[in-house]
């Protein structure tokens, strides 16, 4: 029969048989829990290093969930960010929903009450492209039902919030600059703001 | 001479080193059959006269089992000319509908999902009514739970591979659930509150919902992510589940009955 | 475009005015709740041969026959609908047999003999070949199915993505129209978010609530009456009854249609609703001012503005504006928040001793607690749908922060 080979602390004593508790003690002693005089290690010492176990182990687990979803998020997002023209004041007549900009940047400019801005054409309840009915004038979502008014403030079906504004200003030629980087909420706040709007 | 050619078939090394035990027509090679092949002994060699009932089973659970086989073999096929960009999809499924022969494999495809989400709701059904949810089995409802949700997001995902307008239109409804999500969405409750001196720690370019589609709006990264997690991610955790789900069946008590 | 329906008869066009006026979302719901029960109650006559076979054929005759009416035919001839069809008589037929078994089963446990499938259940049978033949029966039945229906019925395929332009209607896959049903009544932060959530959990933990130790493995009514009766409740009312809603009486602007009306997208439909703080210091206080002119009753809904607390690093400023706001905000909604509190705190107590007194019993506090909210949570909903129907009421609270 070959001989079989031991490394290291776990050498059993060839020769003398151990009882089992000797063999217990012997194991425990090799793996450091119990001192080379046989005396267990000491509690805190027993919890310390349980707790220290279970730290890194969390730690570890953490880090790489946190590296997974830190992974996912990309640093630069490549989603179009537009500055554009969309004419004088003149264009929109009062009390009316300029549609020509919507199919190329999803966005109503409003003429109402003395105000021209610009709506970003996303329903606030779960993001869908409204509809303009001229003849119920107002707004209609077909996702939910949420309906707007034509200032694009909310007044039926689930929208919790009125739809945000595009930032506007007036160019040196006097046409209206759309910023799409640039948003005015009204639960913040800030349809008031000098450049959620152009005056007429 | 035929019967001499059939016996040579029949004796071949050949033939004895694929089927090991002959025509099972005795309890014991009905045994072996079922414990030396790979894919039989998903079964135990007996079970329950009950458990073969179709009144009580329906066979809901095997088919839904059946129904995702189905569902790999002809989405592996649709992987052969689909291509999740947003100038390839919808060019694609017209071709793959028009310049492919059998022209219906999205069909199969598509209706198969639709039959598995059907039977994995019929099949949850099934075992709510017999209570075969109840001790010993808890833990395996719980699996099937989560596999029931595994199904719903498989065929979720895969309803914006068209890159139609009905496609993104769903997708963009599901996608803004998850920008309502509290504290981890840029439109849900109490997002605003988690600020580092007004520099907003949750944001549209950093939330849940951005996690999702890999940008601010649907487009491209999202149809490549939603294709990665359709055809990889997804199908894999179920798989193990599922691997999980049956061999519980067997170690739980075996397929529904009273215990 | 009025697709005129001359020609198929007074009894054809009576049968449609009854078919959309059952089909409005409170009346087709009631009847779906009532009906349920009054189906559980009568089980032992409901449920055999005859009135399974009528119900298929009721259910098969209502889409032939209205198969005759462009509006119907267009909806449910629609390739993705077509299991929602399918699923409305598989659910019929499902439920039928589920429950013809658990009758039979209780009538059996009645004369003191074991369930059905007891008499088998202790016998065993070879894999090879009885378990196997009927499995690849049933994959070929399968198979054939899935091919027939692949051969005749094309993958819909609209117009390629378009971000400007919005379907009208838009839906979601079917599984998940009651999903999109449920956020017409909450914020998407609980319809979609929280309330899957608890859905999802409550689920799985169905099996460590109910310790109820009878019918394990078999089908039966009478041991499992509750646990049974809140899943057919979950089930068809919540789950099939609201996908059947959102597929086949869902129209644009999501706005309601009957199934043979046709789809309008102008129609006009009031959806102005209102919070349950409008109705307290709007409508009631005002009523109450009228009577008793004590002028506190007269100061209109008070305003709350959004303010948000910088926490980190802390700022006083902000965080003190930010819980005067709070102050208001409580004012303005106590009314719901008293109906909350009530509903989410007091009502466990309550259904404790009262409807719910044998679990409070049976289980410990760790189970009842999770039960109960359980319970509430999934009642919540035909909460918020009843009285969006009654009283067109938006939120129980609606505070800049966060709205129920």
């Amino acid at each position: 029969m070959a001989e079989l080979k031991f490394v290291g602390a776990d050498k059993p004593q060839l020769g003398q048989p151990l009882s089992p508790r000797e063999e217990a003690v012997r194991r425990l002693k090799a793996k450091g829990f119990l001192d080379p005089a046989g005396q267990p290690m000491p509690r805190r010492q027993f919890l310390v290093s349980l707790a220290l176990a279970w730290a890194t182990f969390a730690a570890a687990l953490g880090g790489g969930l946190t590296a997974l979803f830190a992974f996912m998020v990309p640093r630069v997002d490549f989603t179009r960010v537009d500055v554009f023209k969309v004419g004088p004041p003149t264009n929109f007549a009062p009390n009316t929903v300029d549609e020509s900009f919507k199919a190329a940047h999803r966005m109503w400019v409003v003429n109402h009450d003395s105000r021209i801005f610009a709506i970003q054409s996303v329903c606030t309840h779960l993001g869908c492209t409204p509809n303009w009915m001229d003849g119920e004038r107002k707004f209609k979502c077909p996702c939910h039902g949420s309906g707007y008014t034509i200032d694009g403030i909310n007044f039926e079906g689930p929208a919790p919030f009125p739809m945000r504004r595009y930032e506007v200003t007036l160019a040196d030629d006097g046409q209206i600059v759309v910023n799409e980087g640039r948003l005015f909420f009204w639960e913040k706040g800030e349809f008031d703001d000098p450049r959620a709007f152009v005056a007429v | 001479m035929l019967n001499k050619l059939k016996n040579t078939v029949l004796d071949s090394q050949i033939k004895k080193s694929i089927f090991r035990v002959g025509i099972p027509n005795t309890d014991r090679k009905r045994v072996l059959i079922v414990l030396g092949n790979v894919f039989l002994h998903l079964h135990p060699t007996k079970v329950r006269t009950s458990g073969v009932k179709l009144r009580y089973t329906w066979c809901a659970g095997g088919l839904s089992f059946f129904l995702f086989l189905v569902l790999t073999l002809t989405g592996v096929l649709l992987m052969f000319y689909y291509r999740p960009t947003v100038e390839g999809a919808y060019v694609d499924m017209l071709d793959i509908r028009s310049q492919v022969p059998f022209g219906i494999m999205r069909e199969l495809h598509r209706w198969s999902a639709h039959a598995m989400v059907i039977m994995v709701m019929v099949h949850m059904f099934r075992v709510f009514m017999t209570g075969s949810y109840k001790p010993p089995r808890e833990f395996n409802w719980a699996i099937g739970v989560i596999l029931l949700v595994l199904t719903f997001l498989l065929s979720f995902t895969g309803y914006l591979l068209p890159w139609d307008q009905l496609a993104i239109w769903a997708i963009t409804v599901g996608s803004n659930m998850a920008k309502a999500t509290p504290l981890m969405g840029a439109g849900g409750p109490f997002a605003d509150f988690l600020q580092i001196g007004g520099v907003p720690l949750v944001h549209p370019g950093d939330d849940a919902r951005f996690m999702l589609i890999g940008a601010k709006e649907l487009g491209g990264t999202t149809l490549l992510r939603f294709y990665v997690l359709h055809c990889v991610g997804i199908p894999l955790i179920a798989a193990v589940l599922m691997a999980v789900h049956f061999w519980r069946i067997r170690k739980d008590g075996g397929i529904s009955g009273p215990l | 475009m009025e697709h005129a329906a001359a020609g198929h008869g007074v009894l054809f066009e009576a049968f449609k005015e009854v078919a959309n006026i059952l089909a409005t979302p409170w009346l087709s719901f009631s009847l779906t709740t009532i009906g349920l029960l009054l189906m559980l109650r009568f089980r032992r006559y409901v449920f055999n041969w005859w009135i399974g076979i009528l119900a298929i054929a009721i259910e098969s005759g209502v889409i032939i026959w209205g198969m005759k009416d462009p509006n119907f035919s267009l909806i449910v001839g629609k390739p993705d609908n077509v299991p929602i069809t399918a699923m409305l008589f598989i659910s019929t037929f499902v439920l039928w047999l589920a429950m013809t078994q658990a009758v039979n089963n209780d009538r059996r446990v009645e004369q003191k003999l074991p369930p059905d499938e007891k008499e088998t259940s202790n016998q065993k049978t070879w894999v090879w070949p009885d378990l196997l033949y009927i499995e690849f029966i049933a994959l070929i039945i399968c198979s054939i199915v899935l091919i027939l229906w692949a051969i005749y019925l094309r993958a819909p395929l609209e117009q390629p993505a378009n971000p400007a332009a919005t379907p009208n209607p838009s839906k979601a896959p079917w599984y998940f129209l009651g999903l999109q049903e449920m956020l017409v009544y909450y914020d998407p932060w609980y319809a979609g978010v929280v309330l899957p959530s608890i859905i999802v959990v409550g689920l799985m933990a169905i099996p460590y609530i109910d310790t109820n130790p009878k019918g394990g493995g078999y089908f039966t009514f009478a041991e499992r009456k509750f646990s049974i009766g809140i899943f057919l409740f979950g089930y068809l009312a919540l789950w099939v009854f609201m996908i059947i809603t959102g597929t086949f009486l869902r129209g644009p602007g999501w706005n309601f249609f009957g199934p043979f009306e046709y789809w309008d997208p102008h129609k006009i439909v009031a959806l102005n609703n209102v919070n349950l703080s409008d109705y307290v210091w709007v409508k009631w206080f005002q009523w109450i001012y009228q009577k008793t002119h004590i002028e506190w009753f007269n100061q209109g809904l008070p305003q709350v503005r959004n303010a948000i607390p910088q926490l980190l690093p802390p700022d006083p400023t902000s965080i003190r504006l930010f819980l005067v706001e709070v102050g208001h905000a409580i004012k303005r909604e106590f009314a719901g928040i008293l109906f909350l509190a009530f509903y989410f705190l007091a009502l466990p107590g309550i259904l404790a001793k009262t409807i719910l007194k044998k679990f409070y019993e049976q289980l410990d506090l760790a189970r009842y607690s999770v039960l109960v909210m359980l319970f509430l949570t999934m009642f919540t909903l035909p909460l918020k749908m009843v009285l969006r129907w009654t009283m067109t009421l938006k939120y129980f609270v609606d505070t800049p922060w966060i709205k129920f």
